[in-house]
Protein backbone atom coordinates (compact mmCIF):
# COMPACT_ATOMS: atom_id res chain seq x y z
CA UNK A 1 0.00 0.00 0.00
CA UNK A 2 1.30 3.45 -1.07
CA UNK A 3 0.49 5.71 1.61
CA UNK A 4 1.70 8.64 0.22
CA UNK A 5 -0.17 8.50 -2.76
CA UNK A 6 -3.23 7.08 -0.57
CA UNK A 7 -3.01 10.72 1.41
CA UNK A 8 -2.67 12.46 -1.70
CA UNK A 9 -5.80 10.56 -3.01
CA UNK A 10 -7.49 11.84 0.35
CA UNK A 11 -6.19 15.24 1.27
CA UNK A 12 -7.50 16.25 -2.65
CA UNK A 13 -10.51 14.27 -2.04
CA UNK A 14 -11.49 16.24 1.18
CA UNK A 15 -10.48 19.78 -0.84
CA UNK A 16 -12.67 18.46 -3.31
CA UNK A 17 -15.31 17.62 -1.22
CA UNK A 18 -15.31 21.14 0.56
CA UNK A 19 -16.24 22.67 -2.88
CA UNK A 20 -18.98 20.42 -2.74
CA UNK A 21 -19.60 21.92 0.63
CA UNK A 22 -19.60 25.60 -1.01
CA UNK A 23 -22.62 24.61 -3.23
CA UNK A 24 -24.48 22.38 -0.02
CA UNK A 25 -24.04 25.57 2.30
CA UNK A 26 -25.99 27.38 -0.53
CA UNK A 27 -29.18 24.93 0.01
CA UNK A 28 -28.57 24.18 3.87
CA UNK A 29 -29.16 28.26 4.05
CA UNK A 30 -32.77 27.73 2.32
CA UNK A 31 -33.70 25.05 4.02
CA UNK A 32 -32.68 26.53 7.53
CA UNK A 33 -34.84 29.56 7.13
CA UNK A 34 -37.92 27.76 4.92
CA UNK A 35 -37.47 23.78 5.28
CA UNK A 36 -37.30 23.83 1.57
CA UNK A 37 -34.87 21.73 -0.39
CA UNK A 38 -33.88 24.48 -3.19
CA UNK A 39 -33.78 22.70 -6.17
CA UNK A 40 -32.67 25.46 -7.73
CA UNK A 41 -29.55 25.84 -6.40
CA UNK A 42 -27.58 24.50 -9.58
CA UNK A 43 -29.61 27.02 -11.77
CA UNK A 44 -28.37 29.73 -9.10
CA UNK A 45 -24.69 28.53 -9.51
CA UNK A 46 -24.49 28.84 -13.06
CA UNK A 47 -26.07 31.96 -13.45
CA UNK A 48 -23.60 33.62 -10.82
CA UNK A 49 -20.68 32.24 -12.47
CA UNK A 50 -22.21 33.35 -15.96
CA UNK A 51 -22.89 37.25 -14.02
CA UNK A 52 -19.37 37.38 -13.14
CA UNK A 53 -17.75 36.09 -16.42
CA UNK A 54 -20.19 38.71 -18.32
CA UNK A 55 -18.87 41.64 -15.77
CA UNK A 56 -15.28 40.80 -16.19
CA UNK A 57 -14.73 39.42 -19.77
CA UNK A 58 -17.83 41.10 -21.64
CA UNK A 59 -17.78 44.03 -19.63
CA UNK A 60 -14.42 44.46 -19.02
CA UNK A 61 -14.32 45.00 -15.49
CA UNK A 62 -11.37 43.88 -12.93
CA UNK A 63 -12.41 40.35 -11.23
CA UNK A 64 -12.24 42.56 -7.71
CA UNK A 65 -15.27 44.64 -8.80
CA UNK A 66 -16.60 42.02 -10.71
CA UNK A 67 -16.83 39.74 -8.05
CA UNK A 68 -18.42 42.30 -5.77
CA UNK A 69 -20.75 43.43 -8.12
CA UNK A 70 -21.96 40.38 -8.97
CA UNK A 71 -22.41 39.42 -5.62
CA UNK A 72 -24.81 42.56 -5.29
CA UNK A 73 -26.92 41.38 -8.52
CA UNK A 74 -27.07 37.96 -7.10
CA UNK A 75 -28.26 39.22 -3.75
CA UNK A 76 -30.92 41.05 -5.60
CA UNK A 77 -31.72 38.13 -7.53
CA UNK A 78 -32.58 35.78 -4.46
CA UNK A 79 -34.65 38.57 -3.04
CA UNK A 80 -36.74 39.11 -6.83
CA UNK A 81 -37.25 35.17 -7.11
CA UNK A 82 -38.89 35.29 -3.27
CA UNK A 83 -41.21 38.41 -4.19
CA UNK A 84 -41.86 37.03 -7.75
CA UNK A 85 -42.55 33.04 -7.38
CA UNK A 86 -42.13 31.98 -3.63
CA UNK A 87 -44.38 34.77 -1.69
CA UNK A 88 -47.96 33.91 -3.19
CA UNK A 89 -46.88 29.89 -2.04
CA UNK A 90 -45.63 30.61 1.50
CA UNK A 91 -48.29 28.65 3.54
CA UNK A 92 -48.86 25.97 0.85
CA UNK A 93 -47.74 22.33 0.74
CA UNK A 94 -43.44 22.12 0.62
CA UNK A 95 -44.22 19.65 -2.40
CA UNK A 96 -45.70 22.76 -4.08
CA UNK A 97 -42.53 24.44 -3.48
CA UNK A 98 -40.27 21.77 -4.34
CA UNK A 99 -41.95 21.52 -7.46
CA UNK A 100 -41.59 25.68 -7.82
CA UNK A 101 -37.71 25.23 -6.90
CA UNK A 102 -37.84 22.84 -9.64
CA UNK A 103 -39.03 24.91 -12.34
CA UNK A 104 -36.77 27.89 -11.11
CA UNK A 105 -33.88 25.76 -11.61
CA UNK A 106 -35.06 24.78 -15.13
CA UNK A 107 -35.89 28.29 -15.78
CA UNK A 108 -32.43 29.52 -15.04
CA UNK A 109 -30.42 27.44 -16.75
CA UNK A 110 -32.79 28.16 -19.86
CA UNK A 111 -32.05 31.67 -19.35
CA UNK A 112 -28.13 31.16 -18.87
CA UNK A 113 -28.48 28.97 -22.42
CA UNK A 114 -30.68 31.22 -24.22
CA UNK A 115 -27.99 34.47 -23.24
CA UNK A 116 -24.62 33.21 -23.32
CA UNK A 117 -25.25 30.29 -25.37
CA UNK A 118 -23.73 26.42 -24.82
CA UNK A 119 -20.46 26.97 -25.40
CA UNK A 120 -17.51 26.32 -22.71
CA UNK A 121 -16.18 29.54 -21.30
CA UNK A 122 -13.15 30.15 -18.82
CA UNK A 123 -13.46 31.99 -16.27
CA UNK A 124 -9.30 32.41 -15.72
CA UNK A 125 -9.36 33.95 -12.40
CA UNK A 126 -5.55 34.42 -12.78
CA UNK A 127 -4.93 31.68 -9.72
CA UNK A 128 -1.92 29.81 -11.30
CA UNK A 129 -1.95 26.05 -12.26
CA UNK A 130 1.07 25.58 -11.12
CA UNK A 131 1.00 22.79 -7.97
CA UNK A 132 1.66 23.30 -4.33
CA UNK A 133 3.87 20.67 -2.63
CA UNK A 134 2.83 19.63 0.91
CA UNK A 135 5.68 17.69 1.83
CA UNK A 136 5.30 14.87 -1.13
CA UNK A 137 1.85 15.65 -1.38
CA UNK A 138 0.87 17.37 -4.83
CA UNK A 139 -2.03 19.91 -4.60
CA UNK A 140 -3.97 22.25 -6.82
CA UNK A 141 -3.80 25.56 -5.84
CA UNK A 142 -7.41 26.23 -7.10
CA UNK A 143 -8.78 24.05 -5.46
CA UNK A 144 -6.79 25.32 -1.85
CA UNK A 145 -8.50 28.62 -2.69
CA UNK A 146 -11.90 26.77 -2.62
CA UNK A 147 -11.37 25.32 0.06
CA UNK A 148 -10.37 28.40 1.93
CA UNK A 149 -13.63 30.31 0.42
CA UNK A 150 -16.01 27.48 1.95
CA UNK A 151 -14.35 27.56 5.75
CA UNK A 152 -14.66 31.20 5.78
CA UNK A 153 -18.10 31.19 4.58
CA UNK A 154 -18.93 28.40 6.99
CA UNK A 155 -17.56 30.43 9.74
CA UNK A 156 -19.58 33.27 9.02
CA UNK A 157 -23.15 31.85 8.26
CA UNK A 158 -22.24 29.92 11.55
CA UNK A 159 -21.77 33.84 13.33
CA UNK A 160 -24.83 34.58 11.80
CA UNK A 161 -27.25 32.38 12.68
CA UNK A 162 -26.38 33.36 16.56
CA UNK A 163 -26.96 36.71 15.47
CA UNK A 164 -30.91 38.09 16.09
CA UNK A 165 -31.39 37.80 12.21
CA UNK A 166 -30.47 34.59 11.75
CA UNK A 167 -32.09 33.45 14.81
CA UNK A 168 -35.33 34.98 13.59
CA UNK A 169 -34.49 33.12 9.97
CA UNK A 170 -34.28 29.85 12.37
CA UNK A 171 -37.54 30.93 13.78
CA UNK A 172 -39.46 30.40 10.72
CA UNK A 173 -37.89 27.34 9.54
CA UNK A 174 -39.59 25.85 12.98
CA UNK A 175 -42.98 27.60 12.54
CA UNK A 176 -44.26 30.12 10.24
CA UNK A 177 -47.68 30.87 11.65
CA UNK A 178 -46.03 30.90 15.24
CA UNK A 179 -43.47 33.82 13.04
CA UNK A 180 -45.97 35.10 12.02
CA UNK A 181 -47.83 35.88 15.28
CA UNK A 182 -44.83 37.85 17.15
CA UNK A 183 -44.70 40.37 14.01
CA UNK A 184 -41.31 38.20 12.15
CA UNK A 185 -41.51 39.40 8.74
CA UNK A 186 -41.79 35.69 7.17
CA UNK A 187 -41.35 37.08 3.26
CA UNK A 188 -38.35 39.04 4.35
CA UNK A 189 -36.71 36.41 6.15
CA UNK A 190 -36.98 33.99 3.53
CA UNK A 191 -36.21 36.45 0.84
CA UNK A 192 -33.07 37.44 2.73
CA UNK A 193 -32.22 33.19 2.65
CA UNK A 194 -32.56 33.30 -0.70
CA UNK A 195 -30.41 36.52 -1.27
CA UNK A 196 -27.81 34.71 0.64
CA UNK A 197 -28.14 31.62 -0.77
CA UNK A 198 -27.85 33.11 -4.38
CA UNK A 199 -24.40 35.00 -3.15
CA UNK A 200 -22.81 31.74 -2.42
CA UNK A 201 -24.33 30.36 -5.22
CA UNK A 202 -22.02 32.44 -7.35
CA UNK A 203 -19.16 31.70 -5.05
CA UNK A 204 -19.78 27.86 -5.87
CA UNK A 205 -20.16 29.25 -9.27
CA UNK A 206 -17.09 31.12 -10.06
CA UNK A 207 -14.56 28.62 -8.24
CA UNK A 208 -16.16 25.61 -10.43
CA UNK A 209 -15.71 27.52 -13.15
CA UNK A 210 -12.16 28.31 -12.70
CA UNK A 211 -11.94 24.09 -12.82
CA UNK A 212 -14.22 22.88 -15.26
CA UNK A 213 -14.67 26.12 -17.19
CA UNK A 214 -18.05 27.58 -17.38
CA UNK A 215 -20.83 25.51 -19.28
CA UNK A 216 -23.95 23.70 -18.76
CA UNK A 217 -22.15 20.95 -17.08
CA UNK A 218 -21.55 23.37 -14.01
CA UNK A 219 -25.69 21.96 -13.10
CA UNK A 220 -24.34 18.45 -12.39
CA UNK A 221 -23.54 19.56 -9.15
CA UNK A 222 -26.83 19.48 -7.57
CA UNK A 223 -26.25 15.52 -7.03
CA UNK A 224 -23.03 16.36 -5.57
CA UNK A 225 -24.40 18.94 -3.47
CA UNK A 226 -27.27 17.60 -2.48
CA UNK A 227 -25.86 14.58 -1.28
CA UNK A 228 -23.79 16.76 0.74
CA UNK A 229 -26.25 18.87 2.32
CA UNK A 230 -28.36 15.72 2.93
CA UNK A 231 -25.15 13.83 4.36
CA UNK A 232 -24.58 16.23 6.52
CA UNK A 233 -28.08 16.92 7.36
CA UNK A 234 -30.20 19.24 5.47
CA UNK A 235 -30.67 22.31 7.87
CA UNK A 236 -26.70 22.27 9.65
CA UNK A 237 -24.14 24.55 7.98
CA UNK A 238 -21.11 22.45 9.85
CA UNK A 239 -23.11 19.21 8.86
CA UNK A 240 -22.37 20.71 5.24
CA UNK A 241 -18.90 21.36 5.80
CA UNK A 242 -18.37 17.81 7.31
CA UNK A 243 -20.01 15.69 5.23
CA UNK A 244 -18.44 17.47 2.20
CA UNK A 245 -14.91 16.79 3.25
CA UNK A 246 -16.14 12.98 3.83
CA UNK A 247 -17.87 12.44 0.90
CA UNK A 248 -14.88 14.36 -1.02
CA UNK A 249 -12.78 11.54 0.23
CA UNK A 250 -14.80 8.66 0.22
CA UNK A 251 -15.29 9.38 -3.54
CA UNK A 252 -11.73 9.86 -4.76
CA UNK A 253 -10.28 7.16 -2.72
CA UNK A 254 -13.12 4.94 -3.33
CA UNK A 255 -13.22 5.16 -7.09
CA UNK A 256 -9.28 4.68 -7.18
CA UNK A 257 -10.01 1.10 -5.52
CA UNK A 258 -13.39 0.58 -7.88
CA UNK A 259 -12.53 1.89 -10.92
CA UNK A 260 -9.84 -0.68 -11.98
CA UNK A 261 -12.87 -2.88 -11.27
CA UNK A 262 -15.47 -1.77 -13.23
CA UNK A 263 -13.68 0.03 -15.59
CA UNK A 264 -14.09 3.47 -14.70
CA UNK A 265 -17.36 5.86 -13.87
CA UNK A 266 -17.71 4.65 -10.29
CA UNK A 267 -17.30 7.87 -8.91
CA UNK A 268 -20.97 8.70 -9.29
CA UNK A 269 -21.93 5.77 -8.14
CA UNK A 270 -20.42 5.66 -5.01
CA UNK A 271 -22.20 9.39 -4.71
CA UNK A 272 -25.28 7.71 -5.64
CA UNK A 273 -25.22 5.31 -3.14
CA UNK A 274 -24.02 7.79 0.07
CA UNK A 275 -27.42 9.46 -0.86
CA UNK A 276 -29.56 6.30 -0.81
CA UNK A 277 -27.92 4.80 1.98
CA UNK A 278 -28.16 8.32 4.02
CA UNK A 279 -32.30 8.92 3.01
CA UNK A 280 -32.58 4.68 4.17
CA UNK A 281 -30.43 4.61 7.44
CA UNK A 282 -30.18 8.17 8.56
CA UNK A 283 -32.75 10.28 7.17
CA UNK A 284 -32.29 13.57 9.62
CA UNK A 285 -28.23 13.23 8.17
CA UNK A 286 -24.58 13.18 10.47
CA UNK A 287 -25.74 16.89 11.84
CA UNK A 288 -29.71 17.56 11.28
CA UNK A 289 -32.27 18.53 13.48
CA UNK A 290 -34.50 15.59 14.64
CA UNK A 291 -38.37 16.29 14.56
CA UNK A 292 -38.85 16.36 18.58
CA UNK A 293 -42.00 14.34 19.41
CA UNK A 294 -42.93 14.45 23.01
CA UNK A 295 -44.50 11.43 24.70
CA UNK B 1 -76.77 42.15 31.71
CA UNK B 2 -75.86 45.35 29.61
CA UNK B 3 -74.09 46.98 33.09
CA UNK B 4 -70.82 47.41 30.40
CA UNK B 5 -67.53 48.94 31.66
CA UNK B 6 -67.53 52.21 30.22
CA UNK B 7 -64.27 53.14 28.83
CA UNK B 8 -62.04 54.19 25.82
CA UNK B 9 -62.14 50.59 23.98
CA UNK B 10 -58.73 49.46 22.96
CA UNK B 11 -60.28 47.70 20.41
CA UNK B 12 -63.18 47.61 18.69
CA UNK B 13 -64.52 45.21 16.42
CA UNK B 14 -67.98 45.78 14.53
CA UNK B 15 -70.09 43.54 12.49
CA UNK B 16 -66.58 41.21 11.31
CA UNK B 17 -67.35 38.49 8.52
CA UNK B 18 -64.51 36.22 8.04
CA UNK B 19 -64.69 33.91 4.78
CA UNK B 20 -62.15 30.94 4.15
CA UNK B 21 -61.26 30.19 0.69
CA UNK B 22 -64.05 32.55 -0.27
CA UNK B 23 -66.67 30.76 0.02
CA UNK B 24 -66.94 29.19 3.83
CA UNK B 25 -68.45 31.96 5.98
CA UNK B 26 -67.09 31.35 9.61
CA UNK B 27 -68.08 33.66 11.65
CA UNK B 28 -71.26 35.73 10.61
CA UNK B 29 -70.96 39.60 11.79
CA UNK B 30 -69.43 39.32 15.14
CA UNK B 31 -68.91 42.66 17.51
CA UNK B 32 -66.67 42.78 20.19
CA UNK B 33 -65.37 45.30 22.38
CA UNK B 34 -62.26 44.99 24.61
CA UNK B 35 -62.25 48.47 26.79
CA UNK B 36 -58.49 49.47 27.73
CA UNK B 37 -56.70 47.46 30.38
CA UNK B 38 -59.49 45.08 31.04
CA UNK B 39 -59.46 41.47 30.40
CA UNK B 40 -61.99 40.27 28.32
CA UNK B 41 -62.83 36.23 27.44
CA UNK B 42 -64.43 34.99 24.53
CA UNK B 43 -66.33 31.38 25.39
CA UNK B 44 -67.79 29.24 23.26
CA UNK B 45 -67.77 25.43 22.00
CA UNK B 46 -65.69 23.85 19.47
CA UNK B 47 -65.64 25.34 15.97
CA UNK B 48 -67.85 28.30 17.44
CA UNK B 49 -65.60 30.99 15.31
CA UNK B 50 -63.05 32.20 18.78
CA UNK B 51 -60.05 31.36 17.21
CA UNK B 52 -61.22 32.80 13.72
CA UNK B 53 -62.01 36.40 15.78
CA UNK B 54 -58.41 36.04 16.81
CA UNK B 55 -56.83 35.78 13.99
CA UNK B 56 -59.32 38.47 12.55
CA UNK B 57 -58.06 40.61 14.63
CA UNK B 58 -53.77 39.68 14.83
CA UNK B 59 -54.15 39.47 10.82
CA UNK B 60 -53.23 35.65 11.06
CA UNK B 61 -56.65 34.91 8.66
CA UNK B 62 -54.42 35.08 5.77
CA UNK B 63 -51.86 32.55 6.19
CA UNK B 64 -55.10 30.13 6.46
CA UNK B 65 -56.46 31.79 3.12
CA UNK B 66 -59.15 33.51 5.34
CA UNK B 67 -60.04 37.23 4.94
CA UNK B 68 -62.80 39.57 6.83
CA UNK B 69 -65.25 40.08 4.05
CA UNK B 70 -67.22 43.02 5.91
CA UNK B 71 -67.19 44.91 9.22
CA UNK B 72 -64.37 47.34 10.24
CA UNK B 73 -61.27 46.25 13.24
CA UNK B 74 -60.71 49.53 15.37
CA UNK B 75 -57.19 49.17 17.31
CA UNK B 76 -56.67 52.61 18.87
CA UNK B 77 -59.01 54.42 16.78
CA UNK B 78 -57.44 53.15 13.77
CA UNK B 79 -58.94 51.07 11.43
CA UNK B 80 -56.62 47.72 11.03
CA UNK B 81 -58.70 45.49 8.83
CA UNK B 82 -56.80 45.12 5.90
CA UNK B 83 -53.10 45.42 7.69
CA UNK B 84 -50.26 43.33 7.25
CA UNK B 85 -50.00 40.60 10.72
CA UNK B 86 -46.38 42.20 11.65
CA UNK B 87 -47.44 45.70 11.45
CA UNK B 88 -50.52 44.95 13.71
CA UNK B 89 -47.79 43.30 16.20
CA UNK B 90 -45.95 46.60 16.09
CA UNK B 91 -48.82 48.30 16.53
CA UNK B 92 -49.48 46.41 19.87
CA UNK B 93 -51.22 43.42 19.07
CA UNK B 94 -50.16 40.06 19.94
CA UNK B 95 -51.84 36.61 19.17
CA UNK B 96 -50.63 33.57 21.16
CA UNK B 97 -52.24 30.93 18.97
CA UNK B 98 -53.55 27.68 19.81
CA UNK B 99 -51.79 24.61 20.84
CA UNK B 100 -48.37 26.70 22.29
CA UNK B 101 -46.41 26.58 18.77
CA UNK B 102 -42.89 27.88 20.50
CA UNK B 103 -39.94 27.50 18.15
CA UNK B 104 -38.80 23.70 19.37
CA UNK B 105 -35.71 23.62 17.67
CA UNK B 106 -34.36 26.96 19.54
CA UNK B 107 -33.84 27.43 22.95
CA UNK B 108 -36.25 29.47 25.55
CA UNK B 109 -33.66 32.13 24.94
CA UNK B 110 -34.08 32.17 21.56
CA UNK B 111 -37.64 32.28 21.34
CA UNK B 112 -37.49 35.41 23.19
CA UNK B 113 -34.79 36.88 21.11
CA UNK B 114 -36.86 35.96 17.70
CA UNK B 115 -39.59 37.78 18.64
CA UNK B 116 -37.66 41.08 19.68
CA UNK B 117 -39.33 43.62 17.20
CA UNK B 118 -36.21 44.61 15.17
CA UNK B 119 -35.94 47.98 16.53
CA UNK B 120 -35.12 47.20 20.15
CA UNK B 121 -31.84 47.48 21.63
CA UNK B 122 -30.21 44.50 23.05
CA UNK B 123 -30.33 46.36 26.59
CA UNK B 124 -33.94 46.42 26.24
CA UNK B 125 -34.65 43.11 25.08
CA UNK B 126 -32.66 42.31 28.69
CA UNK B 127 -34.52 43.73 30.59
CA UNK B 128 -37.85 42.25 28.91
CA UNK B 129 -36.29 39.16 29.17
CA UNK B 130 -35.52 39.17 33.01
CA UNK B 131 -39.25 40.28 33.41
CA UNK B 132 -40.33 37.74 31.55
CA UNK B 133 -38.14 35.04 33.53
CA UNK B 134 -39.13 36.79 36.80
CA UNK B 135 -42.98 35.83 35.82
CA UNK B 136 -42.08 32.60 34.89
CA UNK B 137 -39.17 31.59 36.76
CA UNK B 138 -39.28 28.06 35.38
CA UNK B 139 -38.60 29.48 32.01
CA UNK B 140 -35.17 30.96 33.66
CA UNK B 141 -34.06 27.38 35.06
CA UNK B 142 -34.58 25.93 31.40
CA UNK B 143 -33.51 29.04 29.02
CA UNK B 144 -30.74 27.67 27.23
CA UNK B 145 -32.53 23.80 27.07
CA UNK B 146 -34.33 22.90 23.70
CA UNK B 147 -37.97 24.15 23.49
CA UNK B 148 -39.40 21.16 22.18
CA UNK B 149 -38.46 19.32 25.10
CA UNK B 150 -40.25 21.56 27.65
CA UNK B 151 -43.38 20.58 29.31
CA UNK B 152 -46.98 21.44 28.27
CA UNK B 153 -47.04 24.06 31.08
CA UNK B 154 -43.65 25.16 30.24
CA UNK B 155 -44.11 25.73 26.70
CA UNK B 156 -47.47 27.49 27.11
CA UNK B 157 -45.68 29.57 29.42
CA UNK B 158 -42.74 30.55 26.69
CA UNK B 159 -45.80 31.25 23.95
CA UNK B 160 -46.81 34.00 26.24
CA UNK B 161 -43.22 35.03 27.66
CA UNK B 162 -42.80 35.31 23.31
CA UNK B 163 -45.76 37.66 23.32
CA UNK B 164 -44.86 39.86 25.98
CA UNK B 165 -41.34 40.46 24.34
CA UNK B 166 -43.42 42.14 21.22
CA UNK B 167 -44.45 44.59 24.24
CA UNK B 168 -47.97 44.33 23.29
CA UNK B 169 -50.66 47.01 24.70
CA UNK B 170 -53.13 43.51 23.42
CA UNK B 171 -52.37 40.69 24.39
CA UNK B 172 -54.88 37.78 22.91
CA UNK B 173 -54.90 34.01 24.10
CA UNK B 174 -56.17 31.30 22.33
CA UNK B 175 -57.12 28.35 24.60
CA UNK B 176 -53.97 28.69 26.71
CA UNK B 177 -55.30 26.18 29.18
CA UNK B 178 -55.45 23.30 26.77
CA UNK B 179 -54.36 20.27 27.95
CA UNK B 180 -52.63 21.84 30.96
CA UNK B 181 -53.12 20.30 34.29
CA UNK B 182 -55.65 22.19 36.82
CA UNK B 183 -52.48 23.73 38.72
CA UNK B 184 -50.98 25.04 35.85
CA UNK B 185 -54.41 26.76 34.48
CA UNK B 186 -54.09 28.21 37.60
CA UNK B 187 -50.67 29.65 37.84
CA UNK B 188 -50.52 30.57 34.08
CA UNK B 189 -54.41 32.39 35.05
CA UNK B 190 -52.54 33.91 38.01
CA UNK B 191 -49.43 35.45 35.91
CA UNK B 192 -51.92 37.00 33.48
CA UNK B 193 -53.99 38.33 35.65
CA UNK B 194 -50.69 39.84 37.70
CA UNK B 195 -49.32 41.33 33.80
CA UNK B 196 -53.21 42.67 33.47
CA UNK B 197 -52.98 44.75 36.87
CA UNK B 198 -49.55 45.58 37.00
CA UNK B 199 -48.99 46.97 33.39
CA UNK B 200 -52.07 47.95 32.57
CA UNK B 201 -52.21 45.29 29.56
CA UNK B 202 -55.21 44.81 27.80
CA UNK B 203 -56.11 40.86 27.55
CA UNK B 204 -58.74 38.84 25.17
CA UNK B 205 -58.83 35.38 26.00
CA UNK B 206 -60.32 32.58 24.16
CA UNK B 207 -61.17 29.71 26.22
CA UNK B 208 -63.45 26.91 26.16
CA UNK B 209 -62.82 25.99 29.96
CA UNK B 210 -64.91 28.84 31.25
CA UNK B 211 -65.38 28.18 34.81
CA UNK B 212 -61.33 29.68 34.69
CA UNK B 213 -62.11 32.10 32.48
CA UNK B 214 -65.21 34.02 34.12
CA UNK B 215 -62.56 33.93 37.20
CA UNK B 216 -60.01 35.88 36.02
CA UNK B 217 -62.28 38.25 33.55
CA UNK B 218 -64.32 41.23 34.11
CA UNK B 219 -66.36 40.41 30.97
CA UNK B 220 -67.34 37.86 28.83
CA UNK B 221 -68.96 36.98 25.06
CA UNK B 222 -70.74 33.62 24.09
CA UNK B 223 -69.94 33.15 20.28
CA UNK B 224 -72.28 30.07 19.12
CA UNK B 225 -71.97 29.12 15.09
CA UNK B 226 -70.10 32.40 14.29
CA UNK B 227 -72.35 34.98 16.39
CA UNK B 228 -72.12 37.11 19.37
CA UNK B 229 -75.50 35.47 21.05
CA UNK B 230 -74.83 36.81 24.70
CA UNK B 231 -72.34 39.28 26.17
CA UNK B 232 -72.13 40.42 29.94
CA UNK B 233 -70.16 40.86 33.02
CA UNK B 234 -68.49 37.75 34.21
CA UNK B 235 -71.02 37.82 37.22
CA UNK B 236 -73.86 38.12 35.02
CA UNK B 237 -72.90 35.16 32.96
CA UNK B 238 -71.38 33.20 35.89
CA UNK B 239 -75.39 33.68 37.32
CA UNK B 240 -76.86 32.73 34.27
CA UNK B 241 -78.84 28.94 34.17
CA UNK B 242 -77.72 28.60 30.48
CA UNK B 243 -73.84 28.90 31.27
CA UNK B 244 -74.30 27.20 33.98
CA UNK B 245 -75.50 24.36 32.21
CA UNK B 246 -73.88 24.25 29.02
CA UNK B 247 -70.64 25.94 29.74
CA UNK B 248 -69.86 25.31 33.68
CA UNK B 249 -70.81 21.80 33.91
CA UNK B 250 -73.62 22.91 37.06
CA UNK B 251 -76.46 21.08 35.28
CA UNK B 252 -79.32 21.05 38.18
CA UNK B 253 -80.75 18.14 36.84
CA UNK B 254 -79.88 14.70 38.11
CA UNK B 255 -83.20 13.28 37.09
CA UNK B 256 -82.04 10.94 34.36
CA UNK B 257 -85.42 9.91 33.99
CA UNK B 258 -86.32 13.75 32.23
CA UNK B 259 -83.39 13.83 30.56
CA UNK B 260 -84.80 12.41 27.37
CA UNK B 261 -88.07 13.93 27.64
CA UNK B 262 -86.64 17.32 28.50
CA UNK B 263 -83.29 17.38 26.98
CA UNK B 264 -82.24 21.35 26.96
CA UNK B 265 -81.53 22.93 24.34
CA UNK B 266 -78.84 25.92 23.81
CA UNK B 267 -82.26 27.94 22.54
CA UNK B 268 -80.22 30.68 21.01
CA UNK B 269 -78.91 28.82 18.66
CA UNK B 270 -81.81 29.14 15.91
Amino acid sequence: MDWIFLSELAINGALTGLLYSLFAIGLVLIYKASSVPNLAQAGLTMVGAYVVLALARDLGLPLWLAIPIGAVLMFGLGFGIERVALRRLAGRPVVMILMMTLGLDIFLRGTTLAIWGGTSRSMELGVSYEPLFLGDIFLSRIHVVGAAVAIALFVAFMLFFRTRTGIKLRAIADDYMASWSVGISVERGVGLSWALASVVAMAAGVIWGEIQGVDQALSLLLLKGLTVAVLGGLDSILGAVVAGILLGIIENVGADFLDPIVGGGSRELIVAAVLILTVMIRPHGLFGRHDIERV
Amino acid sequence: MQDKVEAQPILSMNSVEVLYDNVMLAIKGVSVQVPKGEMIALLGSNGAGKSTTLKAISGLLKAERGRVSRGEIKFEGTDITDMLAQNRVAQGICHVIEGRRVFEHLTPEENLTAAAPSGMSRSTLNVEKEKIYNYFPRLAERRNSLSGYLSGGEQQMLAIGRALVTQPKLLMLDEPSLGLAPFLVAEIFGILQKINKEDGMSVLLVEQNALAALEIVSEGYLIENGRVVMNGTAAALKANSDIQEFYLGAGEGTDFHNVKHYSRRKRWLS
